[in-house]
């Protein structure tokens, strides 16, 4: 059925998007358009005739805001003068992309700086050392944050206290000891680099750090950010095998330098320019990310629903070893990754779709299949004790948990028109904070309370 | 017959001075007016109409304020001020010159 509504909005929208209007400009020619549809109407057409028709009078976007710089002279004297072909843009990219090669050689060349003094990346062995895994988030997220910082013209006072948190988780991480088997200080090593992305995310959100608009914008980052690191760094995976094949053909060695050289440098340059890629092409082309979530979600939801289906028709319960329940934490992060990016990419205002629907299916089934491994898991640790390694995967489960019961909490109240959708991006984003504090407890606070064995 | 764009863009202002004279008004209303009043020989266009206002609202000459319609909408309304009032006045003068010009010097072509 034809919405009136929802296609006047879509058509602001699309203004909004193309032309450098006001929001008091494009609200003018909204009310505009729709002076013109009522008296078309009352003339006798239909609402779909109508709003075709007074669309295509107000002429298409391009040639209204072109309009509007031709007209206002100011801006039209700064197009002639100050501003030939956008030259400010211009400006800013090459300052964005001389930061970023500056700062890829800066962070590979820190990784090279312990071996000035002897100590070395890899030990005997030829793996890499466990002090330098625990500190590899402080090689490069300070560098991507520095980058957010310069571009979003930040204040000193953010500047120090972004740079004081990255020196003290530092400083605590590396003061802490570390006894065998060394489960908290390998449960640090997966929790730190979250919780610094979480750091970083507050320097790209800048100023409305607080919103849930700039947060949304930082998970939509994300997402992005993972697929083209992904794809960059197989990139530089390939540059790497092709150059030692193709030196082994004449007898020489280079996988030494390679790995001590490319891999490093190449790995920095590759997250730096990920950063860039993503946040210049913000909005330019559609984001992927939503894309291979909407392709996955009914997938995983057939799947998932069949092992629920099996599971009590077999009557077998999981099992319940610590590695299941890392495998059910990843199930919900899985399933909370899919939902989250099926909202991102969604118009607030449009009603809601089949995805919407889908959405919901898959966080109930995960909530049921959840439920059953987590009170195996109680029931176990009720039995055998409590170590670093459950709790914290307790904890994910939890957290996540709680995050995808609201969601279908929310979920449902949109589904019965109590509450609009912005709801449930407000729960979204407010629950990085629940994510934030957590990551930070097992980073810093479980290795002292668990006396770092 | 089409009236030159460049005709059509300075007589905006005298115009749009003319019609907010009468009562206040809004972008939509004002080209309907402009149309009946040309008998339909005039037509505006919004990427035209709505710059030359903010303009003249820049300039002072007008002022805006938000109203509710009788449809409940919020509507940006435009209203005169005294120094459109007398913007108004001299452009009249000014228009009147050319015109008086031009009438003479037909008149003389068809007299000769």
């Amino acid at each position: 059925m034809f919405d009136l509504e929802t296609q006047i909005h879509s058509w602001s929208d699309h203004l909004r998007a193309r032309g450098n209007l006001s929001d008091a400009d494009i609200h003018e020619l909204e009310n505009h358009l729709r002076d013109e549809i009522e008296d078309l109407i009352v003339a006798g057409l239909t609402p779909d005739e109508a709003f075709l028709i007074s669309v295509k009078r107000l002429g298409n976007v391009v040639a209204i805001s072109h309009e509007f710089a031709k007209v206002n002279t100011e801006s039209l004297w700064k197009h002639l003068l100050v501003d030939p072909i956008d030259s400010l843009a211009k400006q800013l990219n090459r300052r964005d992309i001389t930061l970023v090669v500056i700062f890829a050689l800066l962070a590979g060349t820190l990784f090279k700086i312990p071996e000035l003094f002897g100590f070395g990346l890899l030990d005997q062995d030829g793996e890499i050392k466990i002090v330098f895994i625990k500190n590899f988030s402080f090689f490069i997220l300070p560098f991507i944050s520095a980058f957010f910082l310069i571009k979003r013209k930040s204040e000193l006072k953010t500047w120090v206290t972004i740079l004081g948190i990255f020196i003290l988780a530092a400083v605590i991480i590396n003061v802490y000891p570390s006894f065998d088997p060394h489960h908290t200080e390998v449960l640090t090593i997966f929790h730190l680099p979250l919780f610094l992305w979480l750091v970083v995310g507050a320097t790209y959100i800048g100023r409305e750090w607080q919103g849930s608009k700039g947060r949304m914008n930082f998970i939509r980052f994300t997402g992005e950010a993972f697929i083209y690191g992904v794809l960059v760094m197989a990139g530089v995976m390939v540059l790497f095998l092709f150059t030692l094949v193709i030196f082994q053909a004449i007898q020489i060695d280079v996988q030494k330098f390679l790995a001590e050289y490319l891999l490093i440098y190449g790995g920095c340059a590759a997250a730096m320019i990920t950063v860039y890629l993503v946040e210049a092409k913000k909005s330019v082309v559609e984001n992927f990310a939503p894309i291979l979530a909407k392709i996955f979600s009914p997938l995983f939801l057939i799947i998932m629903a069949a092992f629920l289906i099996v599971m009590i028709i077999t009557g077998n319960s999981p099992f319940m070893e610590r590695e299941f329940l890392i495998a059910f934490d990843l199930m919900l992060a899985l399933v909370l990754g899919l939902v989250l990016y099926v909202i991102s990419a969604r118009d607030i205002r449009q009603p809601a779709n089949l995805f919407d629907y889908l959405n919901l299916a898959l966080i109930l089934t995960a909530l049921v299949i959840d439920g059953v491994a987590l009170s195996a898991i109680l029931f176990r640790m009720s039995a055998f004790g409590i170590t670093p390694n459950k709790l914290a995967a307790l904890g994910e489960n939890l957290a996540l948990l709680g995050n995808l019961a609201g969601l279908a909490w929310l979920y449902i109240g949109y589904f019965k028109r109590k509450f609009d959708f912005s709801k449930i991006i407000k729960w979204q984003t407010d629950y990085l904070y629940v994510y934030f504090i957590w990551t930070a407890i097992v980073a810093f606070i479980f290795p002292i309370v668990f006396r770092f064995n | 017959m089409n009236v030159s764009k460049d005709l059509v863009a300075a007589s905006a202002t005298p115009l749009i001075l003319a019609i907010l004279k009468e009562n206040d008004s809004y972008g939509y209303a004002i080209i309907k007016r402009v149309k009946e009043m040309s008998e339909n020989q005039l037509i505006w266009t919004e990427g035209m109409l709505y710059p030359v206002l903010h303009r003249l609202e820049e300039h002072l000459l007008i002022e805006s304020y938000l109203s509710k319609s009788e449809a409940g909408r919020q509507r940006k309304y435009y209203r005169i001020k005294e120094s459109g009032l007398t913007e108004l006045e001299l452009q009249k003068k000014q228009w009147e010159i050319v015109n008086n010009a031009l009438a003479r010097t037909w008149n003389e072509e068809s007299n000769s």
